[in-house]
């Protein structure tokens, strides 16, 4: 966050016409090497901006599935933790980035194939198609 | 302005108790989101993107009353997701009210018509509706043909049965200034109580990031908008932030005005980012770097909000802690924001068939900005 501060000067902002959005890279099915320290770091803020669910191998062995809404970054590994959910505790959970051996972005993301343009196409295909009462509906629960 | 005299008063003298105590920072109104979960899919929403467990987990009425207790506002929105489909909002709504808190219940109104006999009409209710324009853009901004009639169908129900209702738009790249201002016409005809509108706000884990304005763009478009109003018009909010939308007036983001609060904490610095969560409001006032957030401080995702949740709270407090701010309320309130320039702009903007993509058609079109 910090290392982004400070990026336009408020002349800038004032004149912008079109806001830049933040690109969103494909992170569905990636393995992060984890090596470092800042290896560490990096995966696991990108796995706090992930819109699905990843796969948190701890170095006891243990395998937990979640959802990570938040990260308390600390001075030391040992220091740092993520806040998550998993699909079947109802309590927010943490894991110190120390105990993490292993990441993986196993989850869809859920933003994924639902850009504007994509509604526009299917709104106009199925226009043509003669359809009444065309909609997207929510994703299913289960 | 259409707000009750009750509820200005109660949040000016609020605000003035915080000004007496010496509270350097505090919130106006909690964003409250009890659950994510929605029943539309609106492309490009940048709220519901969780796995289906998240969508699941919602807060209990009692995790709601206590995090309005925590923070103290005089007002709650309770945005989502759509509450409606939170097995206990009616609880959570009564509780609300009984505590005196002003409740902007936000909904797309999909269910609204059939559950309107559980509420009871209050002066403490107001049944926030969304609807972004008139029925083809509405339509198609939420990607559901037919929502704008039955959201309709809801509002006049609501109105009929004394409730306070205010139709609440967001508007993106490509909006035309001259079908927003039929849009007034028709919700004022339908009897609300007054609108609500603000400029889109390109959320971070939204799916779609191209359609958002820039804070140039913003100021041409809500001039045109909002200059050479009729009289029939009323807007539910401080004629301070409609003329910081015009470019008539430049404010700085309260991003602690408007805090939000949901199934993952306090969130992190406001309602519209997610930069992290805290464990309670006195962590979320303590730790967050506010000095990093909010148009002044060059953050890029800072870079195109105007939004209410950020400036209203501005507004707000010019408009009850200053001279020439309250001052200000008071004209803006009577004025008809006649400005020839903007009339000309608006007879200028481009026209759009009835069958084009609304929401983005035009979007390179580049108008003079002008404070004339």
């Amino acid at each position: 966050m910090s290392a982004e501060v400070l990026k336009y000067t408020r002349e800038q902002v004032e004149a912008l016409e079109i806001a830049p959005g933040t690109v969103h890279e494909n992170l569905e099915g990636w393995i992060p090497e984890l090596a470092s320290d800042e290896d560490v770091r990096q995966a696991l803020e990108k796995a706090f901006d992930y819109r699905g669910d990843v796969t948190l191998t701890l170095k006891s062995g243990q395998k937990i599935e979640a959802y990570i809404f938040n990260r308390i970054p600390g001075a030391t590994l040992a220091d740092s933790c993520v806040q998550y959910f998993t699909p079947s505790a109802p309590e927010k959970r943490k894991v110190s980035y120390a105990d993490i051996a292993r990441l993986e972005f196993s989850g869809k993301d859920r933003a994924a194939g639902k850009h504007w343009e994509d509604w526009v196409k299917a709104y106009n295909e199925k226009k043509a198609a003669g359809e009444k009462n065309i909609a997207l509906v929510p994703d299913a629960l289960e | 302005m259409a707000i009750p005299i009750s509820q200005v008063w109660t949040v000016a003298s609020y605000v003035w108790k915080q000004k007496l105590k010496g509270v350097k920072r505090y919130p106006t109104v909690l964003m409250l989101e009890p659950l994510f979960r929605c029943n539309l899919a609106c492309a490009g929403c940048g709220k519901v993107q969780y796995p289906p467990h998240v969508l699941k987990r919602m807060l209990s009425p009692e995790e709601c009353f206590a995090a309005v207790e925590e923070c103290g506002v005089p007002m709650v929105a309770i945005p989502g997701g759509e509450p409606l489909l939170h097995p206990q909002i009616v609880e959570i709504v009564n509780g609300l009210v009984a505590r005196k808190k002003y409740v902007y219940m936000c909904t797309n109104a999909l269910e609204l018509k059939k559950r309107l006999h559980e509420f009871t009409p209050s002066k403490y209710l107001t049944f926030s509706v969304h609807l972004d324009g008139q029925r083809e853009h509405h339509d198609y901004a939420v990607c559901r043909e037919g929502g704008y009639d039955i959201a309709i169908e809801g509002i006049k129900e609501a109105v009929k049965r004394g409730f306070r209702v205010t139709p609440n738009s967001t508007f993106f790249d490509g909006t035309d200034p001259n079908s927003v201002r039929a849009h007034f016409d028709e919700m004022m005809a339908v009897g609300v109580e007054g609108i609500v509108l603000s400029p889109g706000y390109s959320y971070d884990k939204a799916p779609d990031q191209t359609h958002f304005m820039g804070r140039a763009r913003v100021r041409k478009l809500f001039r045109a908008i909002l200059s050479n109003r009729k009289k029939s018009w009323k807007f539910n909010m401080s004629p301070l932030f409609l003329e910081f939308l015009m470019g008539d007036r430049n404010y700085d983001c309260t991003p602690w005005g408007s805090p939000a609060y949901n199934i993952f904490g306090w969130q992190k610095p406001c309602y519209l980012l997610q930069d992290g969560y805290a464990g309670s409001f006195k962590e979320l006032m303590e730790t967050t770097k506010w000095e990093e957030y909010g148009v002044g401080s060059g953050n890029p995702k800072c870079a195109n909000c105007m939004v209410s949740c950020g400036y209203e709270p501005t507004a707000v407090l010019d408009g009850f802690l200053s001279l020439s701010g309250f001052w200000g309320m008071v004209k803006g309130t009577f004025s008809t924001y006649k400005n020839k320039h903007a009339m000309k702009q608006l007879n200028e903007w481009g026209t759009h068939a009835p069958a084009s993509l609304v929401q983005i058609a035009n979007s390179n079109e580049i108008l003079e900005e002008t404070n004339a």
